[in-house]
């Protein structure tokens, strides 16, 4: 699962959704790869007027990165030497980063989510369902 | 005529593309350019998912010919098939760095009013019931929830129809499948009265059955 797919999954649990607490959810015990792709500087600028920022800065740092600055990067520009370093930077971590193994959990119910072999799983048990 | 994606021989657990895989690429490469009008690159970066995504055949058409620009999600409630959506893609060369393969309830672990483009092509067959989830992966039964979709083949459909409110963004669309024991205009109808507007993209006539699909948006 790559990282940029944890701006846009949450808990199945119907009544989680309510809760301020149940996204993102919280990755743990995560085994990483690093995949060179194709750098499409225009992508990750637009990618990042629809990201929601506290959720990737929280993932990150369950992950191990605590160096995204606190607020989106504004006035974003790919034409821009600075602002290329910035969206290279982000491509590094949301594109070509992916979770091969790993528990997502549910800051709200606690409920554990499995990624095996990059794939997330999220069906429930038949009596949560 | 935009290519049709090869998908290698499949694990017997997936469904096999059919002629409801292939009414839903004709469907896409005919809607192409309202597509376009409505999500128009590079700007917008559509979400994209498809339930029950199966061999992944339509999840990559759509990625390799229709919304380039956009980001995917998969799901399936059979492993198997989640598998196979990563192989389907990786045969077509269509980078899988946009796309994700989830093995999900309908759309149950996927931000709610996120998704943009959402498609459809559910287990439609009258039958008796739905059919439970195997527990385990190597189960013989995993293709049964391909096709069986209860009374009038409409219990997975209704489900993810009464959620499409929670489910899609502002300026979401909908593509959905129906064969004709599942009373299209009568769901176009239904729908019509709850405030969507409903509009059939593609008809035809596929053996016994009449397959036809309709586009759901918020008027
Ligand atoms: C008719 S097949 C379509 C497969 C593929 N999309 C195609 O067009 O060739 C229906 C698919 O939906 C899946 N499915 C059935 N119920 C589901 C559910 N509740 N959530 C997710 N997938 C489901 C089945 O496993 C199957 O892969
Ligand atoms: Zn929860």
């Amino acid at each position: 699962m790559k990282f940029l797919t944890t701006n846009f999954v949450k808990c199945a649990i119907k009544t989680c959704d309510s809760s301020l607490e149940a996204f993102p959810l919280q990755y743990s015990e995560c085994e990483l790869v690093q995949e060179e792709q194709e750098f499409n500087p225009e992508f990750i600028c637009h990618m990042l007027d629809r990201l929601d920022w506290q959720a990737v800065i929280k993932v990150a740092k369950d992950l191990g990165n605590t160096s995204l600055p606190p607020n989106k990067p504004e006035d974003i520009d790919p034409i821009m030497e600075d602002s290329q370093a910035i969206l290279r930077d982000l491509h590094t971590l949301l594109v070509e980063t992916r979770i091969v193994e790993g528990k997502m959990i549910c800051r709200n119910c606690e409920h554990i989510y499995y990624i095996k072999n990059s794939i997330p799983n999220f069906l429930l048990p038949p009596h949560l369902c | 005529m935009l290519p049709t994606p090869t998908v290698r021989s499949l694990d017997e657990k997936v469904y096999d593309p059919a002629e409801d895989s292939f009414l839903l690429l004709d469907c896409f490469e005919q809607d192409q350019g309202y597509l376009l009008e409505k999500f128009p690159p590079p700007h917008t970066i559509p979400l994209v998912v498809e339930i029950g995504a199966g061999s992944g055949i339509v999840t990559t058409f759509v990625k390799q010919n229709i919304l380039k620009d956009g980001i995917y999600i998969a799901t399936d409630l059979n492993p198997h098939a989640c598998k196979a959506v990563l192989e389907t893609a990786e045969e077509n060369r269509v980078d899988d760095e946009k796309l994700e393969s989830c093995q999900m309830d309908l759309t149950n672990g996927i931000k709610n009013k996120h998704v943009d483009v959402l498609i459809f092509n559910p287990p439609y067959v009258p039958a008796d019931e739905v059919p439970a989830v195997p527990e385990t992966d190597d189960d013989e039964s995993w293709l049964d929830l391909a096709l069986c979709g209860g009374p009038q083949g409409m219990d997975v459909t209704w489900k993810v129809l009464h959620g499409l409110e929670t489910t899609l963004s502002k300026n979401g669309l909908a593509y959905i499948l129906f064969c004709a024991r599942n009373n299209p205009m009568d769901v176009k109808r239904d729908m019509e009265q709850l405030g969507w507007k409903v509009d059939k993209i593609i008809e035809r006539k596929a053996g016994w059955e009449v397959l036809s699909i309709l586009r759901f948006q918020k008027t």
